[in-house]
């Protein structure tokens, strides 16, 4: 009688394969955030709640200025950030693609100097708020710390039930 | 004597200084060593690309750190072809306006916005007869003083508010859904002044969520040649104004509604005179699913001499719809526009009739560039021969 032998080699390969196909199709877990987004401002900003269409005029460029004369900075998270996905499609309702052709169209039609400054980082959007008169972003409430305000929406602070930028 | 510090021993002195010379390079070293990694941070993933960076959406030192002036180019070109039945405008292949955009903040309250382009034309060139060529031209150059919301003031060149297209597009063809502005707003063309020489006030109160925002004007109105501006001054002693307002309300998000009024006497190139009112009104649903664009113009022309008054109007109804299928790059669209001229109007004499509809679809190749494809179909007034045709434009912004 016959016998097959499995060469050592030949099965070293057939686990490798086995191995690279189960990490390749298996989709690894989804690296999923939850939790509230802050909206952030520098401390001597002059407002401590803002209503969602204020928030949304704001992000849109509609609103250059706070109250007290001192213009609007808006930091926002390069895209793909949950921060600013927040921002453009919950709280301006817009594609990332419609956001773009917006703030185009603006500094197009000379209502705006510039379009929104680009922060690539939490921490770089929590330092530039704290440094940066009338300045303005979103960043996870978890770690919105010291040296910056946080503001409520429509009344409301992050983690309360009803807060409207997740 | 000599001073107190030439009684120190010079090896003290010496180890003084090394020590404070190390400890500054140190101190530098620690500081450069601190602020490389946010340095570095732009190539992390999620990095906006070149065009983020350009045309708006940059990464800047924080205000306070701002060196002036900032300039930024940006542009916009489109490439067309055209096919009709009967011979009107350029057939074939033509090159659109090759057009350049800057701005340049001067001060944290003073921007300068400046719009350039080249135009292909027939008789742009030189030699007899005229060869083909570019013209080049100066669309917009604005200062603006901005002191809050509430109250801008600007100088310089504008595109006329008083029609929601003027100024929503100028000469970007990439950012409107269709390949041509209707024909009341076309650049070149004579029904409303597309260009305005002069000051404009502009601001917006938030009017218990109506959000209302305001513009008023005063510059040279039209040229002789009503198509053009008065760039180079004005043609009479009389000044051209407008009024300007329209509301953005909260809870119509998407919804932007207003009106304008523009006055001017106009001295024709014939020397004769003419007291020009336009009143217009518009109504804009932005948000894609749908967009639905309508705009009248109603122009009052009176002889001072005779009193004799006419009225001409112009319209049109645009709506498109982006498909939420196909990663939503697909948005048909269809205008209807109208055009009509009072028999009696001397200043208008020239200007073509219109009643005119447009089926198209435009499909965004990536975020930064488009293809449209149209049928047109027309008549320039009753009884005029019916045209039609097809036409196709790639634009883009850069």
């Amino acid at each position: 009688m016959r016998t097959r032998t499995i060469f050592p080699g030949r099965f070293a390969v057939f686990a490798a394969l086995l191995i690279c196909a189960f990490v390749l199709l298996v989709p690894a877990p989804a690296h999923t955030q939850t939790g509230d987004i802050a909206v952030v401002v520098h401390p001597d900003v002059p407002v401590s709640n803002l209503s969602l269409a204020d928030l949304r005029r704001i992000l849109l460029g509609d609103r250059e200025f706070w109250t007290t004369g001192v213009r609007v900075t808006l930091l926002i998270r390069a895209p793909i950030a949950r921060e600013r996905d927040a921002a453009v499609k919950d709280v301006c309702q817009m594609t990332e693609a419609q956001f773009r052709q917006h703030w185009i169209g603006k500094v197009f039609r000379a209502e705006s100097p510039s379009g929104p400054k680009i922060v690539y980082s939490t921490e770089m959007a929590l330092e530039q708020v704290s440094r940066t008169p009338g300045a303005l972003s979103f960043v996870p409430a978890a770690v919105a710390g010291r040296g910056v305000k946080v503001l409520r929406i429509d009344g409301k602070a992050p983690g309360q039930p009803g807060y409207s930028v997740k | 004597m000599g001073s107190p510090c030439a009684k120190k021993p010079i090896y003290n002195l010496d180890v003084k200084m090394r020590f404070m010379v190390i400890a500054r390079v140190s101190a530098l070293l620690v500081v450069l060593a601190c602020a490389r990694p946010a340095a570095a941070q732009p190539s992390a993933p999620g990095a906006p690309d070149a065009h983020e960076a350009s045309m708006g959406q940059t990464t800047q030192a924080p205000a306070d750190a701002r060196e002036y002036p900032t300039l930024h180019i940006a542009g916009f070109g489109d490439v067309n072809f055209a096919t009709t039945k009967r011979p009107e405008g350029p057939r074939g292949f033509s090159l659109g306006q090759f057009v350049l955009h800057m701005t340049s903040e001067l001060s944290p309250r003073v921007t300068f916005f400046g719009e350039i382009s080249f135009t292909a034309r027939s008789d742009a060139g030189t030699g007899a007869p005229l060869a083909p060529g570019f013209n080049a031209e100066v669309e917009r150059m604005i200062v603006r003083f901005d002191r809050n919301d509430h109250l801008k003031v600007s100088f310089g060149r504008y595109h006329t508010p008083i029609n929601w297209w003027n100024t929503a597009f100028h000469h970007g063809q990439w950012l409107q859904t269709t390949i041509t502005r209707p024909e009341m707003t076309q650049f070149g063309g004579r029904f409303i002044p597309v260009h305005f020489v002069g000051a404009l006030v502009e601001g917006s109160v938030p009017a218990s969520g109506w959000n209302v925002n305001y513009k008023g004007g005063m510059g040279n109105g039209r040229n002789s040649v009503i198509s053009r501006a008065g760039d180079a001054g004005d043609t009479n002693g009389s000044k051209a104004w407008l009024v300007n307002a329209f509301s953005k309300p909260d809870r119509a998000y998407g919804l932007e509604f207003g009106g304008a009024i523009y006055g001017d006497t106009v001295l024709l190139a014939t020397s004769r005179e003419v007291d020009e009112r336009i009143y217009s009104a518009y109504a804009v649903w932005q948000k894609e699913d749908p967009e639905i664009i309508a705009e009248v113009a109603n122009v009052r022309h009176e002889d001072p001499g005779t009193h004799a008054v006419t009225w001409s109007h112009a319209y049109y109804v645009q709506a498109a719809y982006r498909l939420p299928q196909f990663k939503r790059l697909w948005k048909p669209y269809f205008r209807f526009e109208h055009i009509g001229i009072d028999d009696a109007d001397v200043m208008f004499a020239t200007v073509p009739r219109l009643d005119g509809g447009t089926l198209g679809i435009r499909y965004d190749i990536s975020q930064y560039a488009a293809v449209k494809g149209e049928y047109r179909s027309w008549t320039r007034g009753e009884g005029t021969p019916r045209n039609h045709g097809g036409f196709f434009q790639v634009c883009f912004t850069f």
